[in-house]
């Protein structure tokens, strides 16, 4: 019988050893996708109910901080700036996971980098958990005059430091409250998503850096930067001919100027008045390949690196021998598109010598002793042009605002440059566009220090003058803030206090 | 006391303090993970715990000294730390259970008391057989038999209820022990059919079967497939033991597996259940899938004791499924300590067997020790998703006052075999083996 029982000993131990070893699968090997399958709410319940750093702008005014509850959860997330900041703040709600910043930075606001983690490692019996706080380059100043200067109407206002990659202000209309989305009444804020989702002009979708549009007459900035860059175009020649429409090849449709109007002449000409034929010359002339490259090295058809989930603008690549496609694609339209970000990033890289930098909502990420946990430097991202080019650029762009179709945008002791666009969208009856300004600005004599990039969508017709008379004033408010110095923090009593929010606006 | 007794139960008494230690800190753990406090009772719990399991050691120490020394700490420990996570997942059952660990250490102390020699129990063979037939039929019985989510295995007797099946178990171990011992030379030959013979006699091998089979049909009457299957495997194991003839378990294994096609077809339950096991992610809020969520989220060391959400994730956590929430707060080091309890126990068990010289001791010790293995083994393989989920329970540590009480009354009857197997003989058989 011993022998019996030893084998049976031997078997109990051979099927404990499945057991382990379906315990290894499934708690070490398997774990990390285990842990991050869509209908797994582990990741988002611990996120919820634990300590979580705020946000806060540039100048100290405070975004999201969680705040003490007296529901089984402890602590509730408040977003005192509401609806202005909702396209960078995203919310934490328990069903719909995490989105904006609450998302980007999940793991430096609950404390859960490496770093932050090391450190916590020295306190053992913590009364609460490490959290990190979030500093935006933003301004609350510029953020607000962007609101206020678009009003009631649906577009949206980027604006940024071209030497940093800074993100100024962010903003686009209509927007929404995050506060209802960071209920802890669930049955609440899914009814208010539904809403939000069914209202008109997408709320919810943070434009600014996630959806494309078709850039109009801004893209000529490209073209023109192309064209220079290879050296084809020169501030001198060619002189482009001065006519009402191109006529292309392959079709009986011939590209005319805007309103038919006679358009030509050297670059700085037609870039002040904005002249389609010339710049859809100079894309027949620079050829597919060229102007591929040359949209593509102002950063197109990539994933502009900025600390948020942004989509990627586009520059069609299929050309092929198709000269009307490139004709209309050299001024803005056919299937190029672009996000308001993207237009602002080509005013930067032209203000900053031809070098696009990573665009980055967020400056520093502190603990709540202070001690830095990260910080977004300044990185190259896109070598666009050479120096000289955007110097040249720079030029062209002055001359729109000086003599062409961004004069509203002239401002006292201020060194400006301008490109309006009108992107025509939809069918061609009605005619509707939409109206783009882009530009740069600083002190004079030195690199400029904001790019904005503005859109107001849905204007009836398409005049070149659209863009001009309904972008730039709009763009001009916003310059002049960001280029006041940044107002001084809030008191600290508001920005600190956990029992008090200003919920809403 | 001699020096077997003294060595054993000094080792038993240390392990004992460290089980109350791990099980105090763990309690302790557990209040600082949920409420960031240390919880406000931990004196009387300290003092409870202490009491009752320093009551059972002197109980031993009194009515079986020889025994081994090992086996009562470790089901300590897997009381208290199934207490603890009783208590952190449910805390309104704490309080039962800790009333039926109470019971259980007085029928653990009662069964020292009653059974003075194991060997005694062999004269009763038909006896517990009636007895566990009538435990088993108990439930059916209208009026005290009560259904339960499907399974009618229970009964209410006033304001106690309980599953006479776990004991009922037991009863079938003590008969068949006794009837193997007797019937194990003629079961272990082959007289029949003539011209072929593979079979043995089936006047010896039909008693069994039919009691065997009469059990195993309650059961499935009763819609407990999962005690069936222990039942069986207890079966299939003492017969292995006593004649070991490898024919038995792997004819077995194969009734085995007609019987359970046939459950299969037949019971819209069992169905279920293996295509649950097969493909559990239709329904990501049932407890195969969300126990696979815990034990991931565990990881390697676990999130520590009340910082995990398996209390609210996991349905049916107190019982079945307590082993997400130990998996889930203590990792896999935890849940690999909690195998290695069982392997633990099932080794010393099945040593207790052996160092036994009557085949009476070594069937009871071999079969009641499979039991305790295959049920932890049954219920975590289906936890886990390794094997179909069955209805049992992690013994020692789950919530469930008679399977409790029960599986203490089975460790005392070990430990009794134990006592007797170890008790120093004439003075040229020394005994050599330490605890």
């Amino acid at each position: 019988m011993d022998r019996s029982i030893r084998r049976l000993g031997a078997f109990i131990i051979v099927i404990f050893c499945a057991l382990f070893a379906q315990l290894n699968y499934i708690q070490v090997f398997r774990a990390g996708s285990l842990n991050t399958k869509p209908d797994n709410d582990r990741p988002i319940t611990q996120a919820f109910s634990r300590p979580r750093g705020t946000m806060a702008t540039a100048d100290g005014v405070l975004l999201a901080q969680s705040v003490p509850s007296n529901d089984r959860y402890e602590l509730q997330r408040v977003y005192p700036e509401g609806e202005l900041y909702a396209a960078v703040t995203g919310y934490l709600n328990r069903v719909r996971g995490a989105t904006g910043l609450e998302r980007a930075y999940n793991d430096e606001l609950s404390g859960k980098t490496a770093r932050q983690q090391v450190k916590s490692l020295g306190d053992l019996f913590v009364a609460s958990a490490r959290t990190g706080n979030l500093t935006l380059a933003m301004r609350s100043d510029v953020q607000e005059t962007a609101r206020s200067a678009l009003g009631d109407q649906q577009g949206t206002v980027v604006a940024l430091n071209p030497q940093t990659g800074g993100i100024l202000a962010l903003w686009s209309n209509p927007s929404f409250d995050p506060n209802g989305m960071a209920s802890h009444d669930f049955e609440a804020s899914e009814a208010t998503y539904a809403l939000l989702e069914a209202a008109d002009g997408n709320p919810l979708l943070p434009k600014a850096y996630q959806e494309i549009y078709p850039p109009g007459s801004t893209f000529k900035v490209v073209t023109g930067a192309t064209g220079v860059q290879t050296g084809q175009v020169t501030p001198t020649e060619p002189v482009y001919p001065t006519i009402r429409a191109l006529d292309l090849p392959q079709t009986t449709r011939d590209l005319p100027n805007f309103g038919g109007s006679l358009c030509g002449g050297t670059l700085y000409e037609i870039l002040a008045k904005s002249c389609n034929t010339s710049f859809a010359q100079m894309g027949i002339d620079l050829g597919p390949d060229a102007m591929i490259s040359g949209s593509e090295a102002f950063g197109f058809n990539q994933q502009p690196p900025l600390d948020l989930p942004s989509a990627t603008s586009r520059f069609p690549t299929d050309f092929e021998d198709n000269i009307p496609k490139l004709a209309q694609a050299s001024i803005g339209q056919n299937d190029v598109a672009a996000t308001p970000l993207q237009m602002a990033l080509v005013a930067a890289g032209i203000a900053n010598n031809g070098v696009i930098l990573e665009p980055h909502v967020v400056d520093t990420v502190r603990d709540e002793d202070g001690d830095l946990v990260e910080t977004l430097e300044p990185t190259v991202w896109k070598e666009a042009v050479s120096p000289q080019t955007a110097d040249i650029m720079r030029q062209a762009m002055r001359e729109v605002v000086a003599t062409g179709s961004a004069t509203r945008l002239q401002i006292d002791g201020v060194d400006v440059g301008a490109k309006t666009g009108t992107a025509q969208f939809g069918p061609s009856e009605p005619l509707q566009s939409h109206a783009w300004i882009i530009a740069w600005a600083g002190p004079p004599g030195q690199v400029p220090t904001v790019a904005v990039a503005v859109l107001v969508e849905g204007q009836p017709g398409a005049s070149e003058q659209t863009g001009g008379r309904v972008a730039a004033p709009i763009a001009k408010q916003v310059i002049e803030q960001a280029l006041l110095p940044m107002p001084a923090p809030p008191p600290a009593g508001g920005e600190t206090d956990p029992t008090t929010p200003d919920v809403g606006n | 006391m001699n020096a077997l007794a003294q060595t054993r139960r000094r080792a038993e008494l240390g392990l004992l303090i460290l089980a109350i230690a791990v099980t105090g800190g763990a309690y302790t753990l557990a209040s600082l993970g949920q409420n960031a406090s240390v919880p406000a009772n931990i004196g009387p719990f300290f003092a409870v715990i202490t009491a009752l399991f320093f009551g059972a050691h002197l109980a031993i120490r009194r009515l079986a000294p020889n025994a081994d020394g090992m086996l009562f700490p470790l089901v300590a420990l897997l009381n208290g730390i199934g207490y603890v996570f009783i208590a952190r997942v449910d805390p309104a059952l704490a309080d039962n259970q800790a009333t039926w660990t109470f019971v259980g250490i007085a029928a653990f102390v009662g069964t020292l008391l009653v059974v003075k020699r194991a060997r005694d129990l062999e004269r009763y063979r038909y006896t517990f057989l009636v007895i566990g037939l009538v435990l088993l039929v108990l439930p059916l019985i209208p009026g005290i038999g009560v259904s339960i989510r499907g399974a009618r295995i229970w009964v209410a007797l006033g304001p106690i209820s309980f599953q006479p099946g776990e004991f009922a178990k037991i009863a079938f171990a003590l008969f068949f022990a006794s009837y193997l011992v007797e019937k194990r030379e003629l079961l272990s030959m082959a007289t029949w059919p003539k011209f072929r013979p593979m079979l043995p006699d089936l006047k010896h091998l039909g008693p069994v079967l039919l009691a065997w089979g009469m059990a195993i049909l309650v059961m499935t009457a009763q819609k407990d497939l999962g005690s069936s299957l222990l039942l069986f495997f207890l079966f299939m194991a003492m017969l292995w033991v006593a004649t070991g003839k490898a024919a038995y378990p792997l004819g077995g294994a194969a009734l085995f597996g007609v019987a359970a096609y046939g459950a299969w077809t037949q019971f819209a339950h069992v169905q279920n259940r293996v295509s649950q096991w097969l493909n559990p992610w239709a329904d990501d809020k049932g407890q195969l899938v969300q126990t696979w969520y815990a034990l991931a989220w565990g990881g390697v060391a676990g999130t520590g004791i009340g910082l995990g959400t398996s209390d609210e994730a996991v349905p049916v956590v107190e019982s079945d499924f307590i082993f997400a929430a130990i998996g889930e707060e203590l990792g896999l080091l935890g849940g690999t300590a909690i195998l290695m309890a069982y392997l633990l126990i099932v080794g010393a068990g099945l040593r207790v067997a052996i160092q036994s010289d009557h085949a009476f001791d070594k069937l009871l010790a071999a079969g009641l020790t499979a039991l305790v293995g295959m049920q932890a083994f049954v219920i975590l393989a289906g936890v886990i998703r390794l094997l179909p989920l069955t209805g049992v329970v992690l013994p020692f540590v789950s919530y469930g006052g008679s399977a409790l009480v029960a599986n203490y009354v089975l460790l005392a009857l070990v430990l009794r075999v134990s006592n007797d197997n170890s008790r120093p003989k004439a003075p040229a058989r020394r005994e050599m083996a330490v605890a």
